[in-house]
């Protein structure tokens, strides 16, 4: 009993620092690690081999292999390439820019970190913007809406996706067939929203339109010959994870393996490479997963889930809506990863007392996903864009991103709700 | 010495001056820079042409690593400060002002500038009052000139 307290206290405690950003979330984590690791030690239910149990490889080692590619692509100009091709082609239409582009961004950020494909592309839309004389912010602000929204189409779209595939078992495949259709609806309805929402700012059209045609894409291309190499290893790493259930190989083992052979194939300076890696986060999954198994190791979680098991009581499919909009509503104040982590074992634990959680997984997913649409601190990519745009003249304000983005949230939600109705039958196998 | 090369025919602006009168000094007298004195002629800070052109400078410029694709700046071109932005006293833009005494030598002057990415140094008195400037072709011609007193071969 006393170990179930105190390992509370430590997670709560932790979570509390880390959602009120008192400290920084990696300097909370490695700290919760070493109290869950030493009280488990002190009272003998938890000890280092376990802590290095716990930790996840399926998820850290994707992560990982994935923010390797990224390291290597960033360098080579290629994502100030697909804005500045993006700018080209629109002509310099409002409405066909800000498609463009929002497109462009997720699908990229559907296969790569969105946080880095938005470092690299707002600076780049902030440039086409202020040559055509029209103000940023609708474009800032659908890429990152409409990137956060895409991710969730994919298994290595989002970091909660990966932390989910893992844990639920879920395949690269899986993700395509269950949640890219509501996604891609959900997607369009966010696009339209904002079209409309913006309709002010995207009717003027911009006198000297033709400036965006003395872009040259080519030349804002530093190193071409890198990028090839990057994408091909890419688009092999992702025939791969179609191909994961057959070839029985883990999507862990696939991002280390296309970062082994780039790193060989493009030969950088290695520390260059490194120095990119976000490392943060990193050590902040894994020092999760040490205290998640603490909690595990001393019983809190079986505790929590013999209390939730009552819950049977509730029709699954009201359960799932519940969690995907109570996960939604978390996710629109707080970082989605640390909810994830948190609700992964509570499912786990349903699963082991013969609930069918397989529709749960996809509620969380969609939940966890689109919430984050909600606030400008909903998702690190509208932190981003927000902080660049303070750079600029047209700051974007959080009263405007709760004017803007908060009915994206609702509506991205409303349709995944309406979707998880109809798929239920789908979503539950 | 820098005493010996520096121009002593200089302009500064006051404090309470504006944006908008340090600009047209500059463009009158063809300077790049212009430091601010207090009334007992102590410069308190430094107000260079970057620091003014930074008003009209679009936002991309600090946040893109190159712009050699970026074949025309468009709007930008034609962009200008807002009255209420020139009418600010120069005391917004006054940047942290690096001075050398009026006996500094010629080679220090200069590699204070190479380091700070300077091209006019303002030179005190040794009583603080600012007495003048000196660019960095007058300071490096000068270095260059004492070049002709080195013999055509080894002695």
């Amino acid at each position: 009993m006393t170990a179930q307290i105190i390992s509370s206290i430590i997670f709560i405690v932790c979570l509390w620092l880390i959602f009120s950003e008192k400290l920084n979330r990696t300097i909370v984590g490695f700290m919760g690690a070493f109290l869950m690791v030493g009280l488990g030690k002190l009272l003998d239910i938890y000890d280092e081999t376990q802590a290095i149990e716990s930790m996840d490889f399926n998820t850290l080692g994707l992560l990982l292999g994935m923010m390797i590619l990224v390291a290597l692509l960033e360098p080579t100009g290629f994502f100030q390439f697909l804005a500045v091709w993006s700018g080209r082609l629109s002509r310099g239409r409002p409405v066909v820019l800000l498609v463009l582009l929002g497109t462009v961004t997720t699908v990229v950020s559907m296969f790569l970190d969105n946080v880095t494909t938005v470092v690299l592309i707002a600076p780049v839309t902030i440039l086409i913007c202020e040559i055509l004389g029209v103000n940023p912010t609708p474009y800032l602000m659908a890429e990152a809406l409409l990137s956060d929204t895409g991710g969730v189409s994919t298994l290595v779209g989002d970091p909660p996706n990966v932390l989910i595939g893992s844990a639920a078992g879920f395949t690269f495949n899986d993700f395509l067939i269950h949640s890219l259709p509501i996604v891609i609806v959900a997607w369009f309805s966010a696009l339209l929203l904002l079209c409309y929402l913006f309709r002010r700012e995207l009717a003027v059209r911009p006198p000297n339109a033709d400036v965006v045609l003395k872009l040259n894409p080519r030349e804002s291309l530093d190193d071409p010959k890198t990028a090839r190499k990057v994408l091909i290893v890419l688009v092999g790493a992702i025939v791969l994870l179609f191909l994961e259930e057959q070839l029985s190989i883990s999507p862990a083992f696939v991002a280390m393996g296309a970062a082994a052979v780039a790193l060989v194939w493009v030969r950088p300076d290695i520390q260059d490479t490194l120095r990119r890696i976000e490392w943060g986060v990193l050590v902040f999954f894994g020092a999760l997963f040490v205290m998640v198994g603490g909690l595990e190791a001393s019983g809190v979680l079986g505790n929590l889930v013999t209390l939730l098991n009552n819950l049977h009581a509730i029709p699954p499919v009201v359960f799932g809506l519940i969690l995907l909009w109570f996960s939604a509503a978390l996710s629109a104040f707080v970082d989605n990863v640390p909810i994830t982590i948190a609700l992964i074992p509570v499912l786990l634990g349903l699963e082991a007392q013969g609930m069918n959680v397989q529709p749960l997984w996809w509620a969380l997913v969609f939940g966890a996903g689109f919430g984050g649409n909600g606030t400008i601190i909903g998702s690190t990519a509208n932190i981003v864009v927000a902080s660049i745009s303070e750079r600029t003249r047209t700051p974007i304000t959080s009263k405007l991103w709760n004017k803007r983005g908060l009915p994206v949230m609702l509506a991205t939600c409303t349709v995944a709700s309406v979707l998880y109705l109809l798929m239920y039958p789908l979503l539950s196998n | 010495m820098i005493k010996d090369c520096m121009k002593r025919n200089v302009y500064s602006v006051s404090a309470n001056d504006s944006i908008r009168q340090a600009a047209a000094l500059i463009v009158e007298q063809h300077i790049g820079l212009l430091p601010v004195v207090n009334e007992q002629g102590m410069p308190i800070g430094v107000i260079r042409l970057s620091d003014l052109l930074s008003l009209e400078m679009p936002d991309f410029f600090d946040l893109m690593p190159d712009l050699d694709f970026v074949h025309d700046f468009g709007a930008v071109e034609t962009t200008r400060p807002s009255p209420e932005d020139l009418n600010r006293p120069v005391t917004k833009l006054m940047q942290p002002i690096l001075t050398v005494d009026e006996n500094c030598g010629l080679l220090r002057a200069y590699a204070l500038m190479m380091k700070h990415n300077l091209y006019d140094l303002p030179v005190v008195s040794e009583q603080g009052a600012f007495v003048g400037i000196a660019s960095l072709v007058d300071i490096a011609a000068t270095i260059l000139a004492t070049w002709k007193t080195v013999g055509p071969s080894f002695p």
